[in-house]
């Protein structure tokens, strides 16, 4: 309410601004003109002549020629100073309150988030959020490692925190790190490459090939290298090669393989045929996943989706804290047509965050969009 | 001097300088430009040896070999081909394996680029120009590749396209 | 809410612009006093709008409210604060608004100082402000919009890039934009003349205060572009005729014409059609700056033509302003009256030859920096226009214009006296002749170019200070005389005495620097002493040492000329875990005018470091020259004409006339 407040006074400033001058319209206005510049530039011969800086004959001469300017400047001054028309300036004032406030709003409605607060970093600090040990956490793991910095140990912890934070270029770097003191090894490869490319948006750069490659001949059957390198040819235009990838990670994958959907999903992307699907279930609800469900049986696509949102369902009744993954669990049921069970996921979660006033909220935001009622 | 004369003074002196100006540019085009290649494009239409122009690609990663009182040798590369420079003096900070370079010099008898110099840019997200033209040509470049444009919708677990497989038991 | 008050300000400053860019129009258009106020009141209330958004981004930045997703991307909670600051423009759409910020700061100062100006003039100037600004407003809001918002804030900012951590790279940026902003104040004035279809003597008076302003932040904005790249940069390179530069560079030069132009049009109420081309041009080529820089188009062509929004936007902005100021041009200006005439050898045919010798020169950047875009464009060859374009167009055009640059002044207005000209530079000449027979004597006959420029650079200066003794009667008239009679000079020629000189100090530090630096590149062990230029440089010890988010490699020089110790110089390399990049910090010895300059390179395998050592002689002129150009423009600036019926009333008015 504050900021439209702030809002409201902010427009009525912005009025004010085009409406004072309309009301004080009336009064003469001290204005310059040009006769006063041509007049200096007289005295300014004057004064150069006594200096002894221009002879007499050049001051005569210029004092004529800016005479000459300065009659033709009073000639061509427009004659008495018009007096303001009330029709003219009531238009512009209906202009000013009428045009100017919807003008902002119209701009300023599809633009701006009126609804979002500020979240300056030293209020998130202070406010009670279950992120906040964790991130300390992360801060003093950090603090240690920049005095020790050759506790391999401590970089192979932080390195996945990293990348799950989203500081992916600061996760490549502990990845090295965890390289150079714990030694190579294909997964670690592996991820120092998915770290490089998602700290490139996502496009597998030379950089994070090279290590995907690294880590392929570190070992052969390093599933994410091979994955990402297939990726890696499908980004430079060679879908062909990576469909030849990915198949022959299919081919040598055992059925139950729980990336499996991925990667015949990224196949169906570069139009591959699909090698035929074990029926095994995926571990996650993400989108690939449900992508790869397309191509299943209506059974076994229907064993799936229920393994997986049981899991879900477990997990978040061990952990509640995981909005995203309530709404998640309550949607998944409402796909499912299950109402009831939705409801009481939905009042589960409630209870479960009841005590976090922010959390409560972003979960009432959510159901909000889910449509479920109550 | 007449009104008239006076006019023509200006403008043929206006002209004289203009003519000048001219000239001068037509003269520096000749001699003074210098065109730009990558390795795939020599193989395409090969340079005389001895004749400057600017080299563009990756620097080949595990192709810097340093030799005595500085000098280095290196590959640079744009996919299919690749090319052997050979340079003396100090590398730019953001030289790197893996990276765009630019190099400017001229081929010796051999085939090896002799640079004289080696261009890298004060911004560490600077792709040259040039390199990031002939890789996007090959198809080797996607777009905001060096530009950092995040898709800040996306949280950082779907930053990159398509999670992990490995890892997707964990992030759920 | 502070990240939305600065949005919406931004807004409401956009709603001002449109505002002020129409009513004044109709309000001079109708003779009516009240309408044409109205682009006062707005121009300061739009100056106030855009400062507040603007202190709002400042503000985010400083708490780092990663919930804008422009902080978020620019800024990281652990930089220093004055980097979180400086980072505000640091970054496409924060630099933007600095832009604009500054565009309603320029229409404040006129709305606020700008009293000595006809009231439809005023009106007139401000409403082109509003439309400039509310074109690039749109810009903003559209397609770089610094206050976007994420729902769900990142705990971290991305960017901690070391090398924009620089106090020299934080500040020229501002100062180039004061320069390249402050031509829009001459162009809305040249197009309100052409809107009026009006334009005498006095108009130049109006519009040269303003054009000394933006000259003397653009000068300055130049100098301290090329000092930083010159120690950043680790190779003590100081100018590169990169597009960026040459993007600055061409207004300035236009502007230098422009501000020579306006004078003839002051005092001999000539040249006016030209004055008013050259405003249009000097502020086109200020766009033209701006859309090489923000569009992305340096970068790579293709990019633009990938993602073209923003380019082609701005190439809009561009193209609508350039063009129809333009056609306005070919349009109105045969309605222009002509003005007072003058011989070919006068003090106006020696601004006109400048004018045109500037502007060759400026077209010749021009060509060689628009040339390898257009034909990549056109063809897909990819050329590059390096500095030996630039040297051997651009210099034998600046050659002779430094020749007449001391005649200028000496030279009467309306018909001048060559000859007289010459035999007052007499003295003048013996000493750029005399510099000449001792730089050859001296280097032996080595190059023959260098002592011929800096033979020219001595005239220069020395034809500056002909031009004071001259003025004052020094050496003529009793000394007491002649110090009254300097302080009775007109500060402007004072100005432009410091303008010229600075000229020349310039030039001969650009050849010296040039033509007798010297170098050493090899690789180093401790103990290792490197000599150059008399000087010798003994390597200590290098130590690693750790800073708040780097550790760095320090190498200790010891530097001695003749034996005699002179101090230590420490040059470091930089390594950025956060970023794993480096920089290196080139350390600096200045002897006078000269300086020595050492970078460090690669550690080599067996130990050595790999070292640049350079000795500059009088490299330190290249940025005094500007700084004495822009001193001699701020003396100028101070000049009691320019202020003439400024903000004072008529009774005012009269008691500064019984002063005279």
């Amino acid at each position: 309410m504050t900021l439209w407040f702030v809002f409201a006074l902010m427009t009525v400033a912005a009025i004010f601004a085009v409406l004072w001058p309309l009301s004080r319209g009336v009064r003469p206005q001290s204005e310059g003109s040009e006769a006063a510049v041509y007049k200096d530039q007289l005295g300014e011969i004057d004064r150069d002549l006594a200096s002894g800086l221009i002879g007499s004959s050049e001051a005569e001469a210029a004092r004529v020629e800016i005479s000459r300017r300065l009659l033709a400047a009073r000639d061509s001054q427009d004659g008495p100073p018009v007096a303001s028309s009330a029709k003219l300036r009531r238009s512009a004032a209906i202009l000013a309150l009428v045009g100017l406030p919807i003008m902002a709003l119209a701009i300023y409605l599809p633009l701006g988030s009126p609804r979002l607060g500020d979240f300056p970093l030293a209020q998130r600090a202070r406010a009670p959020d279950a992120a906040q040990p964790f991130e300390n956490m992360v801060a003093q793991v950090e603090a240690h490692l920049e005095k020790n910095p050759t506790d391999g140990r401590g970089w192979n912890v932080l390195a996945p925190v990293l990348a799950r934070l989203g500081r992916f270029e600061e996760a490549a770097r502990a990845y090295r790190n965890s390289i150079t003191y714990n030694g190579d090894s294909s997964e670690r490869r592996s991820d120092l490459g998915e770290a490089l490319a998602a700290a490139a948006g996502g496009v597998v750069t030379a950089e994070a090939k090279a290590e995907f490659e690294r880590a392929v001949a570190l070992n052969a059957d390093e599933v994410k290298a091979s994955y990402f390198l297939g990726l890696a040819a499908e980004q430079d235009g060679r879908g062909s090669e990576a469909a030849s990838i990915w198949r022959a990670m299919l081919a040598k994958a055992p059925p139950d393989a729980p990336w499996r959907p991925l990667v015949q999903a990224a196949l169906a992307r570069v139009g591959g045929a699909p090698v035929p699907p074990p029926g095994a279930p995926a571990p996650v609800l993400s989108n690939e996943a449900m992508a790869a469900a397309k191509d299943m049986s209506e059974a076994d696509r229907g064993d799936m989706i229920r393994g997986m949102v049981e899991r879900l369902a477990t997990r978040l009744k061990q952990n509640g804290d995981d909005v995203e993954g309530w709404l998640r669990l309550v949607r998944a049921y409402m796909v499912m047509g299950d109402r009831d069970k939705a409801r009481s996921a939905l009042g589960d979660a409630r209870q479960a965050v009841a005590n976090d006033a922010a959390r409560l909220r972003q979960l009432n935001e959510g159901l909000k969009n889910l449509g479920l009622d109550g | 001097m007449t009104r008239k004369q006076r006019r023509l003074t200006m403008i043929g002196g206006s002209l004289a300088v203009l003519a000048i100006a001219a000239a001068l540019v037509l003269n520096a085009m000749r001699d003074s430009i210098v065109f730009f290649s990558t390795p795939t494009m020599l193989a395409e239409k090969p340079v005389a040896a001895g004749k400057r122009f600017r080299l563009g690609g990756l620097v080949q990663p595990g192709s810097l070999v340093r030799g005595d009182n500085l000098a280095v040798t290196f590959q640079v590369a744009d996919g299919s081909n690749t090319l052997p420079v050979a340079f003396k003096g100090i590398l730019p900070d953001l030289f790197r394996e893996g990276q765009g370079v630019v190099a400017e010099g001229a081929l010796d008898a051999a085939g090896v680029f002799k640079a004289d110099t080696v261009l890298a840019k004060h911004d560490e997200t600077y792709m040259p120009k040039e390199v990031a033209d002939a890789l996007k040509k090959q198809g080797h470049w996607k777009d905001d590749y060096g530009a950092k444009k995040p898709d800040y919708s996306a949280t950082p677990a779907a930053a990159a396209q398509g999670p992990s497989p490995a890892k997707q038991g964990v992030s759920q | 809410m502070i990240a939305e008050s600065g949005h919406y300000a931004l807004v409401l400053a956009l709603a001002l612009a449109l505002i002020q860019s129409t009513v004044p129009i109709l309000g001079a258009r109708w003779r009516d006093p009240a309408l044409m106020n109205v682009a006062r009141a707005t121009a300061l209330a739009q100056l106030l709008f855009v400062a507040a958004s603007f202190a709002a981004l400042a503000a985010l930045y400083i708490t780092s409210d990663f919930s804008v997703v422009n902080v978020y991307e620019n800024s990281h909670s652990t930089k220093p604060l004055l980097y979180k600051i400086t980072g505000v423009w640091g970054n496409h759409e924060g630099s933007m608004l600095l832009w604009v910020s500054i565009l309603a700061l320029f229409g404040g100062l006129v709305a606020a100082f700008g009293n000595n100006l006809p009231l439809s003039l005023r009106a007139y100037v401000l409403a082109v402000q509003g439309w400039i600004a509310s074109a690039f407003y749109l810009f903003i809001l559209i397609t770089s919009n610094p206050f976007l918002r994420i729902a769900s804030p990142p705990i971290e900012g991305r960017d901690l890039n070391p090398v924009l951590q620089d106090i020299g790279l934080a500040v020229h940026p501002p100062m180039l934009y004061l320069g390249y902003v402050g031509f829009s104040i001459s162009f809305a004035f040249a197009v309100a003349a052409l809107l009026e279809g009006r334009i005498d003597a006095a108009w130049a008076r109006w519009v040269r205060p303003w054009t000394l302003v933006a000259w003397i932040f653009l000068t300055l904005g130049i100098a301290m572009g090329s000092y930083w790249a010159y120690y950043e940069l680790g190779w003590g390179g100081w100018w590169f005729w990169d597009p960026v530069e040459n993007a600055s560079l061409m207004p300035w030069l236009a502007g230098t014409a422009l501000l020579h132009s306006a004078v003839v049009m002051e005092k001999r109420n000539a040249l006016k059609v030209w004055t008013i081309l050259l405003s249009i041009l000097t502020f086109s080529l200020s766009l033209l700056g701006t859309f090489l820089v923000r569009s992305g188009v340096l970068t790579s062509v293709h990019a633009f033509a990938t993602d073209p929004t923003r380019g082609v936007f701005i190439l809009l902005i561009l193209c609508i302003f350039i063009g129809g100021s333009l056609s306005l041009y070919a349009w109105r200006a045969s309605a222009l009256k002509q003005g007072g005439l003058f011989a070919p050898i006068s003090r106006e045919g020696a601004l006109v030859l400048n004018n045109l010798f500037l502007t060759a020169a400026c077209a010749t950047v021009f060509i060689g920096t628009l040339y390898p875009l257009a034909l990549e464009v056109l063809t897909g060859d990819k050329i590059s226009v390096g500095a030996p374009f630039f040297n051997l167009t651009f210099g034998p055009l600046f050659l002779p214009l430094m020749i007449a640059v001391p005649f200028g002044p000496l030279l009467a207005w309306k018909r001048g006296d060559l000859l007289g000209a010459a035999q007052r530079l007499t003295a003048a000449g013996i000493a750029a002749l005399l510099a000449v027979a001792m730089l050859w004597a001296w280097t032996r006959g080595g190059n023959a170019f260098a002592p011929l420029a800096i033979g020219l650079a001595v005239f220069v200066i020395a034809g500056a200070l002909t031009d004071l003794t001259e003025r004052t009667g020094l050496f003529r008239v009793p000394f007491a005389t002649a110090t009254r009679r300097a302080r009775g000079l007109p500060r402007a020629t004072w100005g432009s005495a410091f303008a010229h000189a600075g000229v020349g100090v310039a030039l001969i530090g650009i050849v010296c620097e040039t033509t007798w630096n010297s170098e050493y590149i090899g690789s180093m062990r401790p103990d290792d002493v490197a000599k150059i230029a008399g000087y010798e440089l003994k390597l200590g010890d290098v130590t690693q040492r750790k800073g708040p988010n780097f550790s760095e490699m320090l190498a200790r020089f010891a530097v001695s000329h003749d034996g005699e110790r002179l101090g230590d110089m420490t040059p470091s390399k930089r390594n950025f875990s956060a970023r794993s990049s480096s920089t290196t910090e080139a350390a600096l010895l200045t002897r006078g005018a000269s300086q020595l300059y050492v970078s460090l390179g690669e550690t080599t395998a067996d130990g050595a470091i790999a070292v640049r050592i350079y000795h500059k002689p009088l490299v330190l002129l290249i940025w005094w020259g500007p700084i004495l150009m822009a001193l001699g423009g701020v003396l100028s600036l101070s000049d009691r004409r320019l202020r003439v019926g400024a903000p004072k009333p008529a009774k005012s008015l009269r008691g500064l006339q019984a002063a005279e």
